[in-house]
């Protein structure tokens, strides 16, 4: 058993999850979210076992480049949808948030990424690689988790003034966004911002340079602050605090993915 | 100065600032940072000049901008000190007697009578309230008792922690900005270098390069001494990732180089028509070499490590660093110049050699080699430890406030006839439904007491 091999089982576990998913979403019977939801759990442990692998068989963290990040991302989501689902019962995000997921594998598994492990370059050799990473970007899956409930329950909402209603009711799906920011707030926090200084101080011998991959997450970090202080303060809640969640983790995905490719700077690993 | 005051506590202007702030930050990564003026205006033409008298170009260290987080920082130490004062009041002293109105509009609450003794169920619900680790206040009036039951108070100061984090974290910028220092020094193996505004000075013993097997680098090592009054106090192998602090002072593997003026390169000589002959020789820049059983002389004027030739026609080493190695060559028989020209380690077949005589002689630059040279920062930066210790707030402030909630419940007992009327309510800061369920235990509880 390799890494690939495990990787590709994982993506095929996830593709078969998201299809009874969606069909539940058709058909409306709970059974086939109850099979959709065994099927991602799967994967999560294949994709664990994977990661895993792939960490001896580089003898360095998951996560150096594009490919293994990505991969990396797309665990955490599930272990995130994973934990969200068996506290509070969200099976209709279920197929949608599987998109994602989707999204993330097949964009890994694209011809564009690299997949052969490399050894370290040496400003990443440091045990803050793990920290630092790691918990960015499960604060990020949370994120993720925060803006397809959002997306959810601005079409709700609307449904709603028209009178329909449909499984999830919005009120639902707004705290539940919420309770994902709160969990995605403080990690990101610690992982990207914190973490991330400690790392940059031993590393390039400075706590902070404006490089842009950390000052859009500083960005991405005001958008969130934005969302708590417009909802606990000024009591925004619903449609405008759906919206800014949904700003925030687009702000997260520009951080991610689009400072690499876009801007350049001292950030240029991943 | 009430409502100047009044306009520095409002949220409004706090989520004003965040968005401007974000939005400057925004326009800093899009616009390249501390450019040229010159290439701001190849770059965006007249625009250029006005970003850069609009200091868009070093935006982050702009006054603008200095000025943004200043009004934001007063805006954060005037909201939490306006809200701090309240809150403590509330937190140390409590108002405990109170209206049965101020219960009746909460949101968790119960209202029932027992068939038992005022004192008797004050007892009981104290004895209640304690196991589940409230603190308890208690008024009492002659036939009344007032209990005010609170846990996790510092749930309420999570916020506070927040923004008192932030604010050191700016103080700590502010600090680092204004009185930190950074240089880069570059070291030969042996240099010794004395460090701007310190008593030490510091020595390279060792520098090295290591390499993983596919050639790839995998570190750069330093042996640092530090030398204080002309003794050695302490020596340390630095590397990327790991510095060496000395009194205030850390000293990173930044980069690395070489010292080319001394490069000596490797030549092998061949003879076009005769394809046993092979001649080696080593020859430092500037000295000349006597190629053996032959009556000529090579000498090496330059080497220069990235050859380029620039758009004014001219050779220039685009960087210090190996890309494409030259060096130019002279050979001599006798008086009489031969020949002259470059040669590339990467080009061997591109060599342009002028001939100034008829010859056999081909020539390949095989190897170079200078010595290395280490580049060490060294830094000094006085405010990192308000930045460690603003993280710390922050991230205690964060735990707080969301995962350590609050919950008050507030009761009044009353006696009539024999008879205890028990009105009680709950407040919780977060999570109410937690509270709700155990307000409702400690209610059951104390219904089934006798």
């Amino acid at each position: 058993m390799n890494e690939s091999l495990l990787f590709l089982a994982t993506f095929i576990l996830y593709i078969i999850s998201a299809f009874y998913y969606f069909s539940f979403l058709f058909k409306k019977r709970e059974n086939l979210a109850k099979i959709g939801f065994s099927f991602s759990f799967a994967g999560l442990f294949i994709h664990t076992i994977a990661l895993v692998l792939r960490t001896f068989e580089s003898g360095h963290a998951p996560f150096t480049n594009m490919y293994e990040s990505l991969s990396f991302f797309a665990w955490s989501s599930i272990l995130a949808y994973v934990i969200i689902e068996f506290k509070y019962k969200i099976r209709k995000a279920g197929p949608y948030f599987m998109l994602i997921v989707i999204a993330l594998m097949a964009l890994a598994s694209s011809p564009l990424m690299p997949k052969e492990a490399t050894p370290l370059v040496p400003a990443l050799q440091s045990y803050w690689l793990w920290l630092h990473v790691s918990v960015t970007l499960l604060g990020e899956a949370f994120f993720a988790i925060a803006f397809i409930t959002s997306i959810m329950y601005l079409v709700a909402d609307s449904k709603e003034r028209k009178g329909i209603k449909s499984g999830l009711s919005s009120g639902k799906l707004d705290s539940v966004s919420y309770r994902c920011i709160a969990v995605g707030f403080p990690l990101f926090t610690l992982g990207g911002l914190v973490f991330g200084m400690v790392w940059a101080y031993y590393a390039w011998g400075r706590f902070w340079s404006w490089d842009p991959k950390e000052t859009w997450s500083l960005i991405t970090w005001f958008f969130f602050a934005l969302y708590l202080h417009t909802r606990i303060v000024m009591g925004w809640k619903g449609r405008r605090s759906a919206y800014v969640a949904i700003i925030g983790f687009l702000a997260a995905l520009f951080t991610y993915f689009g400072v690499n490719y876009l801007l350049a700077g001292l950030h240029s690993y991943a | 100065m009430k409502s100047l005051l009044k306009f520095f506590c409002s949220v409004k202007l706090a989520i004003f600032l965040l968005i401007i702030i974000t939005l400057a930050s925004m326009l800093g990564t899009f616009i390249p940072q501390h450019r040229s003026l010159d290439e701001y205006v190849a770059h965006y033409g007249q625009w250029g000049n006005l970003f850069n008298r609009l200091q868009i170009t070093k935006l982050y260290q702009s006054l603008w901008f200095l000025a943004l987080l200043c009004l934001f920082a007063l805006n954060i130490i005037v909201c939490t000190l306006t809200r701090l004062a309240p809150k403590l009041r509330k937190a140390f002293h409590p108002k405990v007697e109170m209206e049965s109105k101020e219960i009746s509009v909460l949101k968790i609450k119960e209202k029932f009578k027992k068939n038992i003794s005022l004192d008797k169920t004050n007892k009981e619900l104290k004895r209640e309230l304690s196991s589940r680790h409230y603190r308890l206040k208690e008024a009492k009036r002659e036939n009344k008792i007032f209990l005010l039951a609170r846990k996790r108070i510092l749930g309420w100061f999570g916020a506070d922690f927040v923004h008192i984090g932030i604010l050191i974290i700016l103080v700590g910028g502010i600090i680092s900005g204004a009185g930190g220092f950074r240089k880069d020094l570059t070291f030969s193996e042996g240099d010794i270098r004395g460090i701007p505004g310190a008593e030490f000075k510091l020595r390279l013993d060792k520098f090295e390069t290591e390499y993983y097997s596919n050639g790839m680098v995998k570190d750069w090592k330093s042996t640092l001494t530090v030398i204080e009054n002309e003794k050695p106090i302490l020596s340390k192998v630095i590397e990327v990732n790991h510095p060496l602090s000395y009194k205030g002072f850390v000293f990173y593997q930044s980069s690395y180089g070489w010292n080319w003026t001394n490069t000596s390169v490797g030549i092998w000589v061949r003879k076009r028509k005769d394809p046993s002959f092979l001649r080696k020789i080593d020859v430092t820049v500037g000295e000349r070499a006597r190629l053996e059983s032959e009556n000529i002389h090579i000498s090496v004027l330059h080497f220069i490590p990235d050859f380029v030739i620039n758009e004014r026609n001219e050779i220039i080493s685009r960087s210090l660093q190996p890309n494409n190695p030259a060096a130019f060559i002279e050979g001599w028989e006798g008086d009489e110049k031969i020949m002259s020209g470059w040669i590339f380690s990467k080009f061997p077949d591109f060599a342009r050699i002028h001939s100034e005589k008829e010859t056999d002689l081909s020539f390949e630059l095989k190897n170079f080699k200078a010595d290395q040279l280490s580049v060490i920062q060294a830094a000094k930066d006085p405010g990192v430890n308000f930045i460690w210790a603003g993280c710390t707030f922050l991230m205690i402030g964060l735990a707080f406030a969301f995962y350590w909630p609050t919950r008050e419940i507030k009761v009044i007992l009353e006696e009539s006839q024999g008879k205890t009327e028990i009105i009680a309510g709950g407040i919780a800061s977060k999570s109410r439904e937690a509270l709700q369920s155990e307000f409702e235990k400690i209610m059951t509880s104390l219904r089934r007491s006798r």
